[in-house]
């Protein structure tokens, strides 16, 4: 390992010489040969999870560090193409309401347990197990009633409804599937020691400090899309916690770090011009970064105060300058990336006296000493909890101008900066009007996860994605149809229905778009996000140093 | 930074400067003259800075200090002056009132160690000696944690904090006055106990800790701004220093004047508040040799 470079060198030189020798103008070559080994360090600014496996709960920062320890069935590749990953094929009944899946027969999870149909029955059945308090997975795997293993490598998989998703529901790291062996040793030490057949293993967690991951030797179950076959190059990861971005990024430019993600828009827009460090862009696909109001209590029970606060909300502006041009104004619930998302700037007009109108025609005539209105003694208060942990510094920033804005037409909103355990406990005790949560979910189906009414049941975990409390008959049956067609014109079709009743309703505000943008150093090569929800692997990454 | 500290400068063998009734140093007229201006700030801030700090414009955001902007302006456009002279108001208030809390309490605390017998002194020193155990900041971040953010809550908590300190000192001055010539003369002359403690004790005991307690006030306006800068004190979107300088650090790259100017005032209250304490607590010194 310590000779690489030296090798390097070589390489580099001879090839110099080469083109030298020819009498080539090019550039020094670029293209080098990966070198194996070292020791990469990546410094996340999403939460330190607190369970590494991603069944349980199933948010953002453990799809993270899940991605580079556990694989799913399936993968997609840039176009969007779904691609065969642990399962092999499959195939589709006529009906729609049963799958099978053939499995690779030749992967094996890092504990040594052989990949069966078995093991991916005890995954869903894991997902599903109330005890296991998952959110994601669960919802994603909603519709599968039974499974049945026709072989060692075929499972059947019988669903209640077609579900059009599930291809996109299993290419996700939330429905990843781990060894049944590791799954059985009880969830406190699962959340530590994960197993799957990934290209790392976890090896230790020092909380509030970091992971390290290193090589698993005997990898044979890279996707489709993958550049090289064996084992990774690098030797281990070493996966830290740094919260700050400026520390992060500082870090990133002492060269102390090779990769950070989350970086604050600022640094964003000033790598792309510096030479040293590169941004990497993955938009992610679901939802957009958006602001749910709470159409399940007073005062956004009313319609008109709803479309009231969205026309006084002015956020155009800050968009542009708090992001540095990174991000561009969102009118849609859907991520862009997402074929079906329907875009209606009609509906975001900013316009105060249109506001004003809608507040005084909703019974809020009055306005006390402060500027706020006030109906029957109470002031037009709105409660907004707001995720430290998941929202940046500039998109509070964002929400702080929206709190000046809405204040011209009576609104007083109250933000409340809050962990994320806290910001959990107040969603779950239905304590906000206004909130912005993140939702990554492959494929237009994240529609039915958060706006179905289905979904203000919260799920094992406590999570309910329908934040907006929208409960409208006509738009659970659109969803529901949409999800169980297989025929793409009528299901987009479908969505863009039901997007316009989401949106017409004035029951989001839609930002921008959810994108992952990540930043390297000079001498990491090979990195890339995945398609599916955008996470890095680092399989195909080397160092050149 | 610790009350332990303080409370050894004040009655260990610090230096005694020699100028009784001597003029005012150049240190201390600066010092006087920030005061005043802080407190100006805080009275009728509408007077120096006629803006509203809450005004955004997001258009105009990350400008560099100019003639429109003396301080430049913030990530939504709001001027930065401007907010600087509204946030002294907020500052100041939470560092008096705390400071007020923390030697209020203190004074119970310490008077009835002091005078109330052997099991209330017994009580109250341990209470104290809890206290001591754990760091200042660290009891007011416990109390935060219990109770959630906002300006009552900070400012509690920091009084809280500090009134460890003053009660050791308070007990340590009763215990010494109660010794003296003139309370024993009072106890021989017939006065009852609460007359001797509220006419003689009290006013002998307590006098120096007015003095300790400027050097509080720049303390705790420090760790007011300190909890404040965690995220922990105010809420957006006052104007107040810490608060300031946590919300402009991320573009601490392309914007320094976010924090530059915050920063300057909470260094200038502190030390000037020190400063005026210090020579005051000298000045007190030389009166009473």
């Amino acid at each position: 390992m310590r000779r690489a470079p030296r090798t390097l060198t070589v390489i580099g030189g001879s090839a110099l010489t080469l083109s030298l020798l020819a009498g080539c103008a090019a550039a020094a070559p670029t293209s080098e040969e990966p070198v194996a080994g070292g020791t990469l360090i990546y410094a996340t600014g999403d939460a330190e999870p607190s369970c590494l496996d991603p069944h349980v709960g199933g948010n953002y920062p453990q799809a993270l560090l899940a991605t580079q320890y556990i694989e799913s069935l399936v993968s997609k590749n840039a176009d969007g193409d779904i691609l065969p990953w642990l399962a092999e094929s499959w195939k589709e009944s006529d009906d729609g309401l049963s799958w099978e899946f053939t499995l690779r027969d030749d992967v094996s999870f890092t504990d040594g347990t052989p990949l069966t149909a078995d093991a991916v029955a005890a995954n869903i059945a894991h997902l599903k197990d109330p005890q296991t308090a998952s959110s994601t997975g669960y919802l994603a795997v909603g519709k599968i009633e039974s499974m049945t293993s026709v072989d060692e490598h075929t499972l059947r998989i019988d669903l209640s409804a077609p579900d059009s998703a599930l291809l996109d529901s299993f290419s996700m790291p939330w429905v990843g599937i781990q060894s049944p062996t590791a799954l059985e040793r009880g969830q406190d030490v699962n959340c530590e020691s994960p197993v799957g057949t990934g290209p790392f293993i976890v090896e230790e967690w020092t909380r509030q400090q970091g992971v390290r991951l290193v090589r698993n030797e005997d990898y044979n179950s890279w996707p489709g899309d993958a550049a090289h076959e064996g084992p990774a190059w690098l030797e281990a990861i070493d996966w830290r916690f740094i919260p700050d971005a400026a520390t992060r990024y500082a870090a990133l430019q002492s060269g102390e770090v090779d990769v950070i993600d989350n970086p604050q828009p600022n640094s964003l827009a000033a790598a792309t011009e510096d030479g040293p460090i590169t941004a990497i862009a993955a938009p992610r696909p679901g939802a957009s970064n958006r602001i749910e109001l709470n159409a399940g209590k007073a005062p956004f029970d009313d319609e008109r105060v709803r479309e009231a606060f969205i026309r006084a909300a002015e956020v155009n502006d800050g968009i542009e300058g708090l992001f540095f041009g990174t991000v561009a104004r969102s009118y849609s619930v859907l991520s862009s990336v997402e074929a079906e998302s329907l875009s209606t700037p009609e509906y975001f007009d900013v316009d105060l006296d249109a506001a004003n109108a809608l507040l005084d025609a909703a019974g809020w005539t009055q306005r006390d000493a402060d500027g706020y209105r006030v109906k029957d003694g109470q002031r037009l208060v709105l409660e907004f909890p707001v995720s430290t942990n998941q929202s940046v510094p500039a998109e509070q920033s964002l929400f702080e101008q929206i709190q000046a804005t809405t204040k011209q037409a009576g609104f007083q909103v109250i933000l409340e900066p809050l962990d994320l355990s806290s910001w959990y406990g107040a969603l779950a005790a239905h304590e906000y009007n206004l909130v912005s949560a993140p939702y990554t979910k492959v494929g237009p189906d994240v529609l039915r996860i958060l706006y179905h009414s289905d979904s203000t049941v919260p799920a094992p975990s406590g999570y309910f994605a329908n934040l907006a409390q929208l409960k409208d008959p006509k738009l659970d049956a659109l969803l529901t149809q949409a999800s169980e067609t297989t025929d793409a014109t009528l299901r987009a079709e479908l969505y863009e229905e039901a997007q316009d009743i989401v949106l017409s309703g004035y029951h989001v505000l839609p930002l921008y778009d959810q994108q992952n943008h990540y930043l390297h150093g000079e001498d990491v090569e090979g990195m890339r996000a995945l398609p599916t929800v955008s996470t890095p692997t680092f399989f195909d990454a080397w160092l050149a140093r | 930074m610790t009350a332990p500290e303080t409370a050894g400068t004040a009655y260990g063998t610090a230096h005694v400067a020699a100028r009784p009734g001597a003029r005012l140093t150049a240190g201390e007229v600066i010092s006087l003259a920030v005061i005043l201006l802080l407190a100006a700030a805080a009275l009728v801030p509408q007077l120096l800075a006629p803006g509203d700090p809450l005004a955004i414009s997001p258009t105009e955001a990350f400008q560099a200090p100019s003639w429109q902007h003396p301080f430049g302006t913030d990530e939504s456009g709001r001027d930065v002056y401007t907010r600087v002279v509204h946030g002294a108001g907020q500052s100041l208030l939470i560092g008096l009132a705390a400071t007020a809390i923390g030697i209020g309490l203190a004074l119970v605390l310490g008077t009835l160690g002091a005078v109330g017998g052997r099991a209330l002194d017994f009580a109250t020193t341990r209470i104290n000696e809890v206290l001591f155990a754990l760091p200042g900041l660290l009891l007011a971040l416990v109390f935060i944690a219990i109770v959630g953010p906002g300006v009552t809550t900070t400012t509690i908590a920091v009084g809280l904090s500090t009134a460890p300190g003053y009660a050791r000192i308070i007990r340590s001055r009763i215990l010494a006055v109660r010794r003296s010539g003139y309370v024993e003369a009072a106890v021989v002359l017939g006065h009852g106990p609460l007359t001797i403690l509220g006419r003689h004790i009290l006013p002998n005991a307590v006098a120096p800790v007015f003095v300790l307690a400027t050097l509080g006030v720049g303390q705790a306006i420090v760790w007011a701004s300190s909890l404040s800068y965690l995220g922990l004190g105010v809420v957006p979107p006052a104007a107040e220093w810490g608060a300031m300088l946590s919300a402009g650090r991320p573009y601490i790259s392309v914007a320094w004047w976010l924090t530059v100017f915050p920063g300057l005032a909470i260094v200038a209250t502190a030390a000037s508040a020190t400063a005026l304490g210090r020579s005051l607590q000298s000045r007190t010194r030389q009166e009473q040799s």
